[in-house]
C-alpha cells in the first residue's frame, strides 16, 4: 500500500512540476514579436490562467500524499538517516515540509490573483507567487526524488 | 472567504506557521509508532510529528485574522505584501535551518 502511494504521490508531483513550470515561464517578459519560435518559446506560450485551478488541486493532493507518507519516513527513513549522520539528508527534507506547509497558506492568494480577467495591477504579485510556488515544487520534488534514491546515490 | 480576506490568509499564515514551528506550538501531535493524535505530549509513545499540528496552528489562527480584519482594510492591503512577505518568511525559514548542514 505505502509503495502504490508513493508511487502515486510522485506521479502526481511530476504533473505539478509540468504544469507550474509551464506557468512559472509563461508569465516572464514577453518575447519579441519576431523572435524565433524555439522549444522555449513554445514552453512557455501556454495559457497561464487555465493552469491555476489545476495547480491548486495537485498542490494540495500531492501534500496531501505527502502527509500520508511522512509517518512512514518519520519511523523508517529518518532515524537510518541519523544513524548514519547524514543531517543534510534530514534538512533537506525538513526544508521541503516547509516549503510545503507555506506553499499550501500561499494557494487561496495565487488562485484569486489568476483569476480572469487578470488585473494589471496585480500582474507583479501574480509573477512572484507562481515563482515561489515554482520553487516550492522544485525543491519538494528534487528532495524527494533524492530521498527516495539515497540508498542508490550514498557510496 | 472573499478576495482580500483571502489574500490575508495567505498573507499571515507562513508567519504563523513559522512561529508555531519555532515555538513548537503545535495544535495537536501525532504518534506515528502507535497511530495516535494527543493534544499534548505525551512521552515513552516513539517519535512525534508535529508538521500536521503546525499546519493546523497557523490555519486556524490565519482563518481567525482574515476574518477578524475589517473588510475596508483588507481591500485597501497593496497585493504586493503577499509575496513579499511569505518571501522574508521562506529566507527566515532557510537561514535557521542552515543548522543541518553545518
Amino acid at each position: 500500500m505505502i509503495v502504490v502511494l508513493l508511487i502515486l504521490h510522485g506521479l502526481l508531483a511530476v504533473a505539478l512540476l509540468g504544469a507550474i513550470t509551464h506557468q512559472a515561464l509563461s508569465v516572464l517578459a514577453a518575447p519579441a514579436a519576431k523572435s524565433r519560435w524555439t522549444f522555449v518559446t513554445r514552453f512557455r506560450s501556454v495559457n497561464g490562467p487555465a493552469y491555476a485551478t489545476p495547480i491548486v488541486l495537485l498542490f494540495s493532493v500531492t501534500a496531501l500524499g505527502g502527509a500520508l507518507l511522512y509517518p512512514q519516513y518519520r519511523i523508517d527513513v529518518r532515524p537510518a538517516l541519523e544513524d548514519l549522520q547524514n543531517s543534510a539528508a534530514n534538512g533537506v527534507f525538513e526544508i521541503k515540509e516547509h516549503l510545503v506547509a507555506i506553499g499550501l497558506g500561499l494557494l487561496p492568494a495565487y488562485w484569486l490573483f489568476w483569476q480572469q480577467p487578470l488585473a494589471a495591477n496585480t500582474a507583479a504579485p501574480r509573477r512572484y507567487l507562481t515563482w515561489l510556488l515554482a520553487f516550492f515544487v522544485w525543491w519538494g520534488f528534487l528532495a524527494g526524488h533524492v530521498l527516495n534514491n539515497i540508498k542508490g546515490l550514498l557510496p | 472567504m472573499n478576495g482580500p480576506r483571502l489574500k490575508i490568509f495567505s498573507i499571515v499564515f507562513g508567519v504563523f506557521y513559522i512561529v508555531a514551528f519555532y515555538f513548537d506550538l503545535a495544535l495537536f501531535r501525532y504518534y506515528p509508532a502507535v497511530r495516535e493524535f494527543h493534544w499534548m505530549r505525551t512521552d515513552g509513545i516513539g517519535v512525534v510529528i508535529l508538521w500536521y499540528g503546525w499546519i493546523a496552528t497557523s490555519a486556524l489562527a490565519s482563518a481567525a485574522i482574515a476574518f477578524a480584519v475589517p473588510g475596508k482594510m483588507a481591500e485597501r492591503l497593496w497585493p504586493g505584501w503577499v509575496w513579499i512577505v511569505p518571501t522574508a518568511v521562506v529566507v527566515v525559514m532557510l537561514i535557521y535551518e542552515r543548522r543541518w548542514f553545518v
